[in-house]
């Protein structure tokens, strides 16, 4: 369960997160909104990125903002990045051993757990590829089996479909639905595409300039009037 | 990467039976401050190459690991080897240490307090002086020096040569051993982004401090084999404008591969060398070196040796 209580967040002037409480029990919960209404402020928030006046968030029972961002890496947070972080230069499967490595995976676990997150996103074939050669949907995989490492407690995805193909998407549809059963994390996803957050998500919340405008059950918020005026219905 | 640890082993062992037969008495000697310097320049390219910072105390460092093997040679029974391990130790953590304060700064914010610090140790090695086997802490004699213990089994200058080949092989077999390992991925994803890093659980500030050990380990490897090669060290040659030029070499060089420190040492020692027996004023050297790295700058990012890498890779098989 993750329980995010009165989170601020402020750039200067700008209010990027306005008092935010939402408790958070499904798998997977979609987080949309307009192009600049929070969504990715508040995934930094959770990382340890964005400066936080005030608010907490606890995750199962652990007081996330008491973390260093690192150490809340190791506890269980995974997350993905809007605009994806693969080194040139790091094969596929150096960097799934970057984060066993950090999270001190015993090296007689790491290959299976390896293998499994190279397998469930189904990039086993680039293991050995650098980071330079990988197409935008291999890069997008890698970043997700990077999450899969190390028995993650809650993924963030911050727009995991962004550029993919009709045919990618079904995988990440079939891949994002797996994720609670198989690795046992549960899963906020940031994404644009409505068709998506309706297909996966259970509930889902809408930000628009950093208030939450919105929150329950998919169908429900998406038939919502203010949810179609200030994102829909554009 | 078995595949790419041979044509530097190759090169090494070249180097180990071939450099003392064919080079007179005044080149090993010459020849042997190269193999030193490549190795600090090394030192310098692991910072700028893993994580892009810039490090201008370099040759203060080199001077710290000098000064206190020459200490502890003065002071102590130990074997030479073990004091060049203790000064490379010792300057590791004082590297690291000084790493602190530049944790939160990169780019020339970071190569101003570097260079402040080699300052600072250039004042410190101008008002004490370096040991040279006179009484109290700061061991220094108002005669000439006292000498030194060679490390044992090393009789001449081309055994000593030899000698540091192999240490200084064995360094950058430490660093390769770095790029493969746990820190060298660390190191690409802190390059990538910090953020990347630390979402995936990586220390960043210890991986940080572990990169400028290493860097200060190097150096004080290399201060601690010059100052049994020399006999003696003088302050001068630790100025703070010398850690500047070993910079610049070692991006002239090329900071992304062994070969870069390689050339580096070479342009730093050697060259000046062989202008002087060419009968030139080994200042020209500064010269190349201010237009080799301008066409460094410009066009050859990765040195000279990439340019070298990428000349063998275009040649058909
Ligand atoms: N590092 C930053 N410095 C200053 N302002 C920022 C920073 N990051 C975000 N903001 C501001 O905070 C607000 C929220 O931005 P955020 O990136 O969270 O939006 P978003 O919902 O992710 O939008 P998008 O759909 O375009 O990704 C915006 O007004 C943005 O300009
Ligand atoms: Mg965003």
């Amino acid at each position: 369960m993750i329980n995010i209580e009165n989170l601020t967040v402020k750039y200067g002037g700008v209010i990027a997160l306005d008092h935010l409480t939402l408790c958070i029990t499904d798998d997977v919960v979609g987080l949309i909104g307009p192009n600049g209404a929070g969504k990715t402020t508040m995934t930094n928030a959770f990382s340890g990125f964005a400066p936080i006046t005030a608010g907490h968030v606890v995750v199962d029972g652990m007081n996330l903002l008491a973390l260093s961002p690192h150490k809340r890496a190791c506890w269980g947070l995974a997350r993905s990045f809007q605009k994806v972080q693969i080194a040139d230069d790091l094969t596929v499967a150096d960097h799934l051993r970057a984060v066993c490595d950090a999270k001190g995976i015993r090296q007689r676990d790491r290959t299976s757990q390896i293998n499994h997150a190279l397998d469930f996103t189904g990039i086993a074939d680039c293991a050995d590829m650098p980071g330079a050669d990988l197409n935008p949907y291999q890069k997008r995989m890698t970043e997700i089996a990077k999450c899969l490492i190390g028995a993650p407690r809650i993924i963030l995805l911050d727009e995991p479909g962004g550029g993919l193909s009709e045919a990618e998407m079904q995988d990440l549809r079939r891949i994002i639905t797996q994720i609670k059963a198989r690795f046992g994390a549960q899963i906020i996803m940031v994404d644009h595409d409505v068709d998506l957050i309706r297909d996966v998500c259970a509930s889902t919340a809408v930000l628009d300039f950093g208030k939450l405008i919105a929150f329950g059950p998919t169908r429900e918020v998406l038939q919502d009037e203010a949810v179609k005026t200030a994102y829909l219905g554009r | 990467m078995t595949k790419s640890i041979i044509p530097p082993l190759i090169f090494f062992a070249l180097c180990l039976i071939g450099l003392p037969l064919v080079l007179s008495a005044l080149w090993v000697k010459v020849v042997t401050s190269a193999a030193i310097f490549a190795l600090a320049a090394a030192g310098i390219s692991v910072l700028f190459a893993q994580l892009g910072l810039i490090n201008l105390a370099q040759i203060a460092l080199v001077g710290v690991g000098g000064w206190i093997a020459l200490r502890l040679n003065y002071g102590t029974a130990l074997p030479v080897t073990l004091i060049i391990a203790i000064a490379g130790i010792a300057t590791s953590v004082i590297g690291a240490a000084l790493a602190l304060p530049a944790l939160r700064m990169r780019g020339l914010y970071l190569a101003l307090v570097t260079l402040m610090a080699a300052g600072a140790f250039q004042i410190l090695f101008n008002a004490f002086q370096f040991p040279n086997g006179g009484e109290g802490f700061w061991g220094v004699a108002r005669q000439s020096a006292a000498d030194l213990r060679p490390p044992l089994m090393v009789q001449s200058d081309a055994g000593y040569l030899r000698y540091t080949i192999v240490i200084t092989a064995l360094c950058f077999g430490l660093v390769a051993l770095h790029r493969v390992t746990a820190p060298g991925r660390a190191w690409a994803m802190i390059r990538q982004s910090e953020a990347n890093a630390m979402a995936a659980g990586i220390n960043v500030t210890f991986y940080k401090i572990w990169a400028f050990a290493l860097s200060g380990l190097l150096a004080g490897v290399a201060g601690g084999l010059l100052s049994t090669a020399l006999g003696q060290l003088d302050a001068r040659s630790f100025l703070a404008s010398e850690g500047i030029l070993l910079f610049a070499l070692a991006v002239v060089g090329g900071a992304y591969s062994w070969v870069g420190a390689v050339i580096a040492g070479v342009l730093y020692k050697l060259l000046p060398a062989l202008l002087n027996d060419f009968g030139v004023s080994a200042d020209i050297a500064l010269v190349i070196f201010g237009a080799a790295l301008l066409h460094a700058i410009m066009t050859a990012p990765r040195g000279i040796a990439g340019q070298l890498s990428g000349a063998l890779q275009r040649k058909p098989a």
